[in-house]
This record gives C-alpha cells, structure tokens and sequence, in this order.
C-alpha cells in the first residue's frame, strides 16, 4: 500500500499519526500540493492511500479508520460519530479558524470560532471521565480529532483556557507513539506557518457553514 | 430530507419497528433515539448503525477494504451533497462519473448502504439535469437508474426517467 501526503498539509497528520498508532506498514511518498494522486477527482486530493486492489482512498479519516481495521479494531457507532462529527460540523469551522490564523494573521479570533466545539470535546471527556474518546483505549477518533487538533492546540497562544479534559487527552495522544513528531515533521516545525503554502491554495471558508451549533454528544 | 431517507432505509432494511428521531441545529441533523435513553447523532452513523440492527452487515462492504470504500462515498456524501452550491454540482457529478466509468456500484461490484444514500443524495440534482446532461455524465446516470430500480431502495422519491438511447451524437469531452 502507498500513502501520498504533502509538507504542510494539515490533513495528512491524521493518516501518519494513524501510521504511528496502528504500526500498518505503509510504503509514504511525498508529492507537491496540486499533485492528482486520485485520478478521477477533478482537484488535487492528498492524503490518498492507494489499496491493494487499485482504488484509492482520499479521505483522511476513512484511511485512519481503515488502518485500525487492519490492525482488527473495527469502527463502534460511538467512533463512527465522532468521525462524522469531525468531517460535516468540525472541519468547516477548523478550515475558517486556520484561514484567518494562516493567512489573515489573526490568530486571536481562533479560540472564539473553535469555542462551541472545543466545548463539546471537554464535556464529553469530562462526563464519562474516560481517556480516550470512545472509552479506555485508542480508537481511529481519538487520532483524527487530535491531529485535526493539533495546528491549533500545539501553539501556545491558543490556550485551552479551562479545558482540563482536553488538554489532559491532547497531551495524551500526543505522546502515543511518536504522534507529536510526526506532526510537527508535517509542520515543518514552523508551527502554523508551516502551512502558508497549502493554505494559500485551498478555496476561501464560507463562515456561513461553521455558524451551527456543534452537535455532537456521546452519549 | 435525511429523516425521509432514514426511513426508507428502514424499509429497505425490513426493520419492522421503526425508530424514533428528532433533528438539531439550522441543518437539521437527524439524532437516533433509543429505547435506554442513549442518542445517535447523524445520517452516516446511523445509517451504518441500522444496518448493523439489521443483521445485514454485507451491505457495510464484506471485506476491510471494500468497508473502507463504503465508509468514503458516505463521508462524501454527508460533506460534499448536504449543502451544496451550485459550482458544487459539477464537481461533484463530474467526480462520479469518472469514479464509476468502470463499476457497478460505488465500490465495484457490490451494492452496499453507500449506494443507498448517495443515490437519495443526488436525486434533487439528477432531476435537475436536462436530456443533454444527462447523456453528458452517462456514468452517473446509469448508476442513478440501476439503484432507483433496485428492489426496495427507491421508497419516498420519485422516479427519474433515463433514456436508454443516445439521442444527442457527436458530442466529444
């Protein structure tokens, strides 16, 4: 199997850290951001896992979910929302939060678009007073939220504020086998600005999509 | 619009009781409640949680790999066709038209949930097309009309019509 992924591309933290956790192996090759890795989809698409039948792969979680299935850990309905969660109600905020930080250097208003989701992570940690986000070990959630995360939990000046949980589970993943240099290798360790290039090629966030409340529960 | 799905999905299923929801936020987001109080949020999770009520795990994808195919064109589905634009549609038909040059069914050659929803998905943008689109993402529209025959799938949305014969010739792409 062949992963492709780009420096500087927030997206393929996920799929390497997954690497880490999961310990798949993984032939990874680097290519440039307007790379067509996946042929039949009309824009450049990285992270794309090639499968051993052929088909590729091009979201960034479904190749996480796929690597812990490999390894035998199949998705619960508790991952699968989570996963959901973070591609419909997360993502759009995070592409807003990281355009305006990146781009516009205006990295204080970050905590102000995350806030509504951020909360919902620290509830959720909290109530069920678990380490791990569907219960007391590693699942494909915990490293997609993470490394979706981490551009914005890893710099200082974003501080979690009173989120005890989280940090307490952020700093948990981020020592998980190598996760925390895997994605700070992506970064180029240049933090946020390690991201510049990819960010100045993606579309403009529409702030209309990321204005609903972040419904997630774990019930 | 993903409560209506949910529902014929039930029916597709056989599940005979069917299930209670309720939706949150401004996008309507269908929430699954159970019978103990615990709550299910989104169309993806659920769907993939029904099946597996339904003892039918095979329409997940019977293999690791043909489960990871599935699991994509329903994360597709729930990110690019709930709130499209009209810039999107293109993209995204252009999208599958190429993906299913060479398949049956989203994942090659077997139907799984994926095809289910995807084909409720963008059945308000393939009513839209004229004859001439149509023939245009030929792919897609072959696809489109196998699933909404295929046999309990179709439910709550009406039927589309396809022409079998190509009627508008010498176009090239």
């Amino acid at each position: 199997m062949k992963l492709s992924v780009s420096e500087g591309n927030p997206h393929c933290i996920k799929p390497l850290a997954a690497l880490q956790v999961t310990g798949v192996q993984v032939s990874v090759h680097y290519v440039n951001h307007d790379e067509r890795v996946v042929p039949f989809l009309n824009r450049p698409v990285v992270p794309a896992l090639l499968l051993p039948s052929g088909q590729h792969l091009f979201s960034p979680n479904v190749i996480c979910r796929y690597l812990f299935e490999v390894k035998g850990q199949e998705s619960s309905d508790l991952c699968n929302q989570w996963l959901e969660w973070e591609a419909t109600s997360l993502q759009p905020a995070l592409q807003l939060a990281l355009h305006m930080a990146v781009l516009q250097g205006k990295g204080s208003e970050v905590s102000k678009v995350l806030q509504g989701h951020l909360n919902v992570l620290e509830q959720s940690l909290s109530k069920d007073n678990m380490p791990f986000l569907t219960g007391e070990s590693v699942s494909a959630a915990d490293v997609v939220l993470w490394a979706s995360l981490y551009p914005v939990l890893s710099e200082t000046s974003l501080a979690l504020g009173e989120r005890g949980s989280l940090k307490t589970w952020f700093d948990l993943v981020a020592a998980m086998h190598g996760c925390q240099s895997t994605a700070q290798k992506v970064l180029q360790g240049k933090g946020l600005q390690g991201m510049k290039s990819y960010m100045q090629r993606q579309p403009v966030p529409q702030s209309s999509q990321c204005r609903d409340a972040p419904p997630c529960n774990s019930n | 619009m993903a409560l209506r799905e949910l529902s014929s999905l039930e029916k597709y299923l056989g599940l005979k009781k069917p299930n209670k929801y309720t939706t949150r936020g401004d996008k309507k987001i269908p929430v699954l409640q159970s019978s103990n109080g615990t709550q299910l949020v989104g169309l993806l999770t659920i769907a993939c949680h029904l099946v597996k009520e339904a003892k039918r795990p095979e329409l997940l994808g019977d293999s690791t790999e043909r489960r990871a195919l599935a699991q994509q064109w329903l994360e597709y589905r729930v990110t690019r066709l709930d709130g499209y634009s009209k810039e999107d549609v293109k993209n995204i038909l252009q999208d599958l038209n190429l993906h299913l040059q060479d398949k049956v069914y989203l994942t090659g050659n077997q139907f799984t949930v994926a095809d289910a929803l995807m084909y409720y998905g963008v059945h308000p943008l393939i009513v839209d097309l004229s004859i001439q689109e149509k023939e245009q993402y030929v792919n897609v529209t072959r696809w489109f009309d196998h699933i909404q025959h295929y046999p309990g799938v179709r439910h709550h949305l009406p039927l589309v019509v396809v022409l079998r014969n190509t009627i508008y010739t010498g176009r090239h792409h």
